[in-house]
């Protein structure tokens, strides 16, 4: 672990620019999100977390799969320079990677590479993820119910704001590559380390009750027709805006834009909350009731994939909970479920 | 590498019409590059994505068998914007397709047994799939029973082959119709009815059962009481679907997504999700 004065972060950052594309929070409140940067300065380092997430960068709201002219297919060029993520909450840095358990190899057909989705990885294989401890989680936050954490280590290279400077450790071959380019770093010792658990301990009462999960799998599936559904259906207005800033949420559409000798194939964010997700051509749709989708939602994050991947597909970030138009909160459905009192 | 999401070329080499109304056609595809067909190894139950760029693509169930080598043939329902389009293609004309997606019929654990294949409508693509392979390799499997309905003897498709199929002993065939028509000297009545009628032993037998959800979900218990267990018990389901290869996020029923973990499910692996038909 090493030191850095926060008054070298800008060279720190400038430092990357040159052999990586940086992203970094930005931005105020709604508008807040990991954008690229130039310099240390545009980056706001006050905010608790960014309101949209930082999967984007992997696998953006709309990207061209490919363009077509006459029959010739033309694959975008890949970017030409690694991404360096600063700032991502651990929260965050591990979504990235229950995504990467479905959009990497196929657990169905572990050795097919034709199986893995070219474009997530192109991006994620060279990217260094520099995660930052959180010292104050918000009142949305919930990470440790999903065995998550604030000072949780997470992605290539681990940071704590110490105050006066960052202390980082580098947790991966590729985050230990970047600190090996910081000059003038002092060693971190003892002190920091008595530093960062004090700073743990205060982080750790922000956050609320403890929840265990472990249960819930089989619960709402044993649960599937009971009127808490309707309750919850009763309330959602289907937006989507929950999918849309929830960091594990990777479902996609595509679409064909331009004519048919030309134009490019595109993919766009999806979600099951919508009633079209499912909806085929002779009309039958099999969750066409605003209770079965939501219903898919929370067995989806709750059920099915931990059936799959042995862990739930959510990491408790609570930016459904700040998005929510009609204040639906993910912490009263769980509860609701695990028959701790909870009314929805 | 090779990217999943970009069709490999394809020409329309032969169009055959099913059905008076023109809904139904069938495709048979050549491929445009060697090296394309030589890698393309599937196994009857799996499908593919046809692309027409421009519209979007569609998942159609492989109605060729990997016996018939060279081509790939479907047969397309036309329903909705991509359908339409692929029914306008002409001889000549490309297309672009991705596959073989999704699993198969277990053609290798049918092996020495019997296998009854049950089949409603325009979906008896794979099933013919299945019943070319089965024949071509007919020394490695027993009795073939294939129970097929239709709504009119209009609507069965693959009606050159089903009168081939009628001159062989070793198939046992029965077709049916919901309705009484003049001239037909098949069966009449649903599917699950003839299945029962039929019944087909379930002695050191599997079947494959494939239609519309509602024909499925009637016959599942007839066979079922013919003694077939959950495991034997196979059929091929339908979602909507994009992606194909288990990304996209829309086809699942329960953990399952029917791209990648299906389209084939025994009975037995269905049995615990509540929306599977
Ligand atoms: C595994 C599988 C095998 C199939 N095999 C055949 C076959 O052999 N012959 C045949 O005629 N049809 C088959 N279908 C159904 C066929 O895919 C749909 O009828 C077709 O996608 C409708 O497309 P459209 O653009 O004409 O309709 P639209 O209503 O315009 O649909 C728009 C898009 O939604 C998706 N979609 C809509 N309905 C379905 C659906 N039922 N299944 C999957 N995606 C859908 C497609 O991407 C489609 O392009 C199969 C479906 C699946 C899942
Ligand atoms: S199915 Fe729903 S909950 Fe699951 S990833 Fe897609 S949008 Fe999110
Ligand atoms: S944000 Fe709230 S209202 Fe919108 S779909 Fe999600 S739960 Fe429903
Ligand atoms: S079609 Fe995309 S996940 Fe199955």
């Amino acid at each position: 672990m090493i030191k850095i004065e926060k008054s070298k972060f800008s060279v720190f950052i400038q430092n990357l620019v040159g052999d990586f594309t940086v992203f970094a929070p930005v931005g105020e409140g709604r508008q807040s999100a990991f954008d690229e940067v130039a310099d240390a300065e545009s980056v706001n380092t006050a905010l608790q977390n960014t309101v949209q997430s930082p999967k984007s960068i992997f696998f953006p709201q709309t990207e061209v799969l490919f363009t077509y002219n006459d029959g010739d297919v033309q694959i975008p060029e890949a970017a030409d320079k690694p991404f360096f993520l600063w700032g991502v909450r651990a929260c965050d840095a591990r979504s990235i990677m229950l995504v990467d358990k479905v959009f990497g190899r196929a657990k169905q057909r572990p050795d097919d590479p034709a199986f893995e989705d070219p474009y997530w990885k192109a991006k994620l294989d060279t990217a260094v993820i520099l995660t930052l401890a959180c010292n104050e989680p918000a009142s949305t936050c919930f990470c440790h119910w999903t065995g998550d954490g604030p000072f949780e280590q997470a992605g290539d290279l681990w940071a704590v704001d110490v105050g006066s400077s960052y202390l980082i450790e580098s947790l991966t071959e590729k985050g230990k590559a970047v600190l090996e380019r910081i000059e003038n770093a002092s060693p971190a010792g003892k002190t920091e380390a008595a530093e960062i658990d004090s700073l743990r301990t205060q982080a750790e009462s922000y956050l609320g009750d403890l929840v265990d999960l472990s249960e819930l799998k089989d619960r709402m599936k044993q649960m599937w027709d009971d009127p808490a559904w309707d309750d919850i259906a009763a309330k959602c207005v289907n937006c989507g805006a929950c999918a849309y800033a929830c960091p594990t949420c990777h479902c996609f559409d595509v679409q064909d834009e331009g004519k048919k000798g030309k134009g490019k194939r595109i993919r766009l964010w999806d979600a099951c909350m919508f009633p079209l997700f499912t909806k085929e051509a002779s009309g039958h749709n099999p969750r066409g009731q605003a209770a079965d989708r939501v219903r898919q939602r929370f067995l989806h994050k709750f059920s099915y994939y931990w059936d799959n991947y042995g862990e739930s597909l959510c990491t408790g970030c609570g930016r459904c909970i700040y998005v929510c138009p009609v204040n639906l909160d993910i912490r009263t459905v769980v509860k609701r479920f695990l028959d701790i009192d909870a009314a929805v | 590498m090779k990217n999943a999401y970009v069709p490999i070329p394809m020409i329309v080499d032969k169009i055959g019409i099913e059905d008076t109304a023109k809904t139904l056609r069938t495709f048979d595809l050549r491929f445009v590059n060697d090296a394309d067909c030589e890698q393309f190894k599937y196994l009857p139950g799996q499908f593919c994505e046809m692309s027409i760029l421009g519209k979007g693509e569609s998942p159609f169930g492989i109605a060729s068998s990997p016996t018939e080598e060279g081509i790939l043939k479907f047969t397309v329902n036309r329903t909705g914007l991509v359908t339409n389009e692929i029914h306008y293609l002409q001889v000549g004309d490309k297309v672009g397709i991705r596959g073989p997606l999704g699993n198969w019929y277990p053609v290798d654990s049918f092996k020495g047994e019997n296998v009854v294949i049950v089949g409603g409508g325009f979906a008896f693509t794979t099933l013919r799939s299945l019943l070319i392979y089965l024949l071509a390799h007919r020394d490695d499997y027993k009795d073939i029973t294939v129970i097929y309905g239709a709504r009119n003897p209009e609507l069965f498709i693959y009606k050159d082959e089903i009168e081939s199929w009628k001159q062989r002993s070793d198939i046992n065939l029965h077709l049916t119709i919901d309705n009484p028509v003049d001239g037909w000297v098949h069966k009449v009545g649903f599917v699950p009815a003839v299945a029962k009628e039929v019944a087909p032993s379930s002695e050191n037998a599997s079947v494959v059962v494939c239609g519309p959800p509602i024909m499925i979900k009637y016959t599942i218990p007839v066979l079922v009481d013919l003694g077939f267990s959950d495991e034997r018990i196979i059929t091929s389901l339908e979602r909507r679907m994009k992606c194909g290869i288990g990304k996209c996020g829309r086809c699942n029923i329960g953990p399952e997504y029917v791209c990648i973990d299906g389209p084939v499910f025994t009975l037995e692996q269905l049995k615990p999700i509540p929306d599977a038909f």
